[in-house]
């Protein structure tokens, strides 16, 4: 029997599977292909500084990168992306391209560069899912790759000054969404109807910044001008991370985020949700494993709780 | 320059024609132009001619070092130096000349995509295999830099330009990969445009763009530029379509104007196109 694929990711937070951008790529690509695989938080562990996020370990070998890790699950048959005519693929290499150069470092520079920021919200958030004595250095090592990664592609040689490029960078990603945002149009996803890598890719970097509570942020006031791209994010959590799959509604109208639910009725469907959502976890273990029958009592609350989502409106 | 004196530059720039005496500057094309280089420089050339505004060539040893962000080529018109393809686009637009106007929001998005697509791969994959690989540094790459200059100058010159891309490499992941995972990525860019490009004459179809300057700049010069070995513009060659794209635009562009500034003739590289 094969061994289970082990997925190793940053914890969730802020309404998201993950905080981390690279992490909730790969994440969101699992969710659209429908591969199973078992998700594991490295929080509170050695890996937070040992391992590089994400990494896949199957049979022995591991994969990093998120591009890396999308190639090994479209070999593994999992492949979201099989619809899309040539043109559509090669769109999808220089869409991805365009996130890295443009709105990663001003990414970067959001979470860790910028004082208010950094010391308010990711410092504290990552030092408190790290371990002891891990938690002095995990925040403080990842903010000065992420200020060494701007300087050297953004800055001007000799003087590498942040201050310069700050500038640079901000107007930069703004160009960046407002180009996403034109593209993405009213469709529900780049390309048609059904997500795809760059779907996945879009999420991973935009999501964080549309959930984080960042003290100053001007480039998620930016964002949140955006409307067919919050409405593209809140989809995406809507359908693939929080409910379950075998309730799972394929209409994302954007209508549908804002009705005037009550809100004591909006907890208690989340957390019915996800209820069933560990208890669906728990479900597939069991299939999975060659030794246990799987027990058919488990599906009752799924059942209950089927009845009870589809009432509200 | 901080935004601020960027808008009032270009503010000042829309005021002024296009003088007769612009001069494009780039390091020494014999001796000391490196591949990178060469396709950047290139590319604002084909821009520049796509335009239709003329542009003398001057090659300096110190180019590098003139240019105001540190990077080559770099355009010295009326009173403003500027330099990259992105600030040239965006200064010749300021002026009145634009190549994609008539393009709708959408398409430039795409094409703006497809730029980073080029910069991100193609021209990160020139670097890494001119300075990170061994055997490519030491053979050509440091002696080519360093040719201006005299014993030691020459010797901290190249190191310190090595050191400072190896950094680069370091900081956004490459420098974890191999030369064959390069050739990969160059294989796979390569082939994400010659699927966009398709049967077309440019990429957008009837008139040439900014993109189009810039893959002619870079395909061209991997094409036409020795290395230690024929790799590189093997993986370009097995896409026949960007291969009729190269030749139908340096038909267009290059040869119907002197024959001697040819884009590529000197002695690292092999002439026109086989």
């Amino acid at each position: 029997m094969a061994e289970p694929v082990e997925l190793f990711c940053w914890g969730g937070g802020w309404d998201l599977p993950s905080v981390h951008t690279d992490s909730l790529v790969v994440l969101a690509y699992v969710k659209f292909s429908g591969a199973k695989l078992a998700v594991k938080s490295i929080d509170w562990t050695w890996r937070t500084i040992t391992a590089s996020v994400p990494q896949l370990h199957y049979e022995g070998t591991t994969v990093t990168e998120p591009t890396q890790i999308l190639n090994f699950l479209r070999k593994q048959r999992f492949n979201a992306d099989f619809e899309l005519t040539a043109k559509q693929g090669a769109d999808t290499m220089a869409y991805i391209a365009l996130l890295e150069e443009k709105l990663r470092p001003t990414l970067l520079h959001t979470f860790w560069v910028d004082a208010e920021n950094y010391a308010n919200l990711t410092r504290p958030w990552f030092t408190s899912h790290s371990p002891f004595p891990l938690n002095f250095f995990v925040p403080g090592r990842q903010a000065s790759l992420a200020l060494s990664r701007i300087l050297l592609t953004k800055a001007e040689s000799p003087l590498l000054n942040i201050t310069e490029v700050e500038g640079k960078i901000y107007s930069e990603a703004k160009e960046c969404l407002n180009l996403l945002s034109h593209r993405l149009g009213n469709f529900h996803f780049f390309f048609g109807d059904t997500p795809t890598s760059l779907d996945a890719f879009v999420f991973g970097h935009i999501a964080p910044l549309f959930k984080a509570p960042l003290p100053s942020g001007q480039l998620q006031k930016h964002l949140n001008q955006l409307d067919n791209l919050c409405q593209f994010c809140n989809a995406i959590l809507k359908n693939y991370f929080t409910d379950p799959p075998a309730e799972k509604r394929m209409d994302c109208s954007p209508t549908a985020n804002h009705d005037p639910v009550d809100a004591n009725l909006q907890k208690l469907t989340q957390l019915v949700n996800k209820e069933s959502n560990l208890i669906e976890k728990m479900d597939d273990n069991l299939r999975s494993s060659p030794q246990h029958r799987p027990h058919r009592h488990e599906t009752k609350p799924l059942a209950l709780a089927g009845e009870r989502i589809s009432t509200p409106p | 320059m901080s935004l601020a004196a960027e808008a009032f530059v270009s503010q000042i720039a829309a005021a002024e024609p296009w003088p007769e005496k612009a001069t494009l500057y780039q390091p020494l094309k014999e001796d000391q132009i490196l591949l990178s280089d060469s396709a950047s420089s290139l590319a604002v050339q084909t821009f520049l001619r796509m335009c239709g505004l003329p542009v003398q060539v001057s090659c300096c040893a110190n180019a590098e070092y003139m240019s105001p962000s540190g990077k080559v080529p770099f355009i010295h018109v009326g009173n403003q130096v500027v330099s990259e393809l992105g600030p040239i686009v965006q200064f010749i637009k300021a002026k009145g000349h634009s190549l994609s106007d008539w393009l709708d929001d959408v398409q430039k998005a795409e094409m703006k995509a497809y730029m980073e697509l080029v910069n991100n791969m193609l021209l990160t994959a020139e670097l890494y295999i001119q300075w990170c690989d061994d055997y490519t540094a030491t053979e050509i790459s440091r002696p080519r830099y360093s040719s201006p200059y005299s014993w030691p100058l020459n010797h901290i010159l190249a190191y310190q330009k090595q050191w400072e891309v190896r950094r680069k490499m370091n900081a956004i992941g490459w420098s974890g990969k191999s030369l064959e995972q390069v050739y990969e990525d160059v294989s796979q860019c390569c082939q994400a445009l010659s699927q966009r490009l398709g049967t077309q004459p440019y990429f957008f179809n009837k008139q040439p763009t900014e993109l189009d300057a810039l893959v002619f700049g870079h395909l061209f010069t991997i094409l036409t530029t020795q290395l230690t070995n024929d790799e590189l513009a093997e993986k370009v060659k097995s896409y026949t379509n960007l291969l009729s794209f190269c030749h139908r635009v340096e038909q267009t562009y290059f040869k119907e104007h002197d024959g001697e500034s040819q884009s590529g003739s000197s002695r690292h590289s092999k002439g026109s196109l086989p």
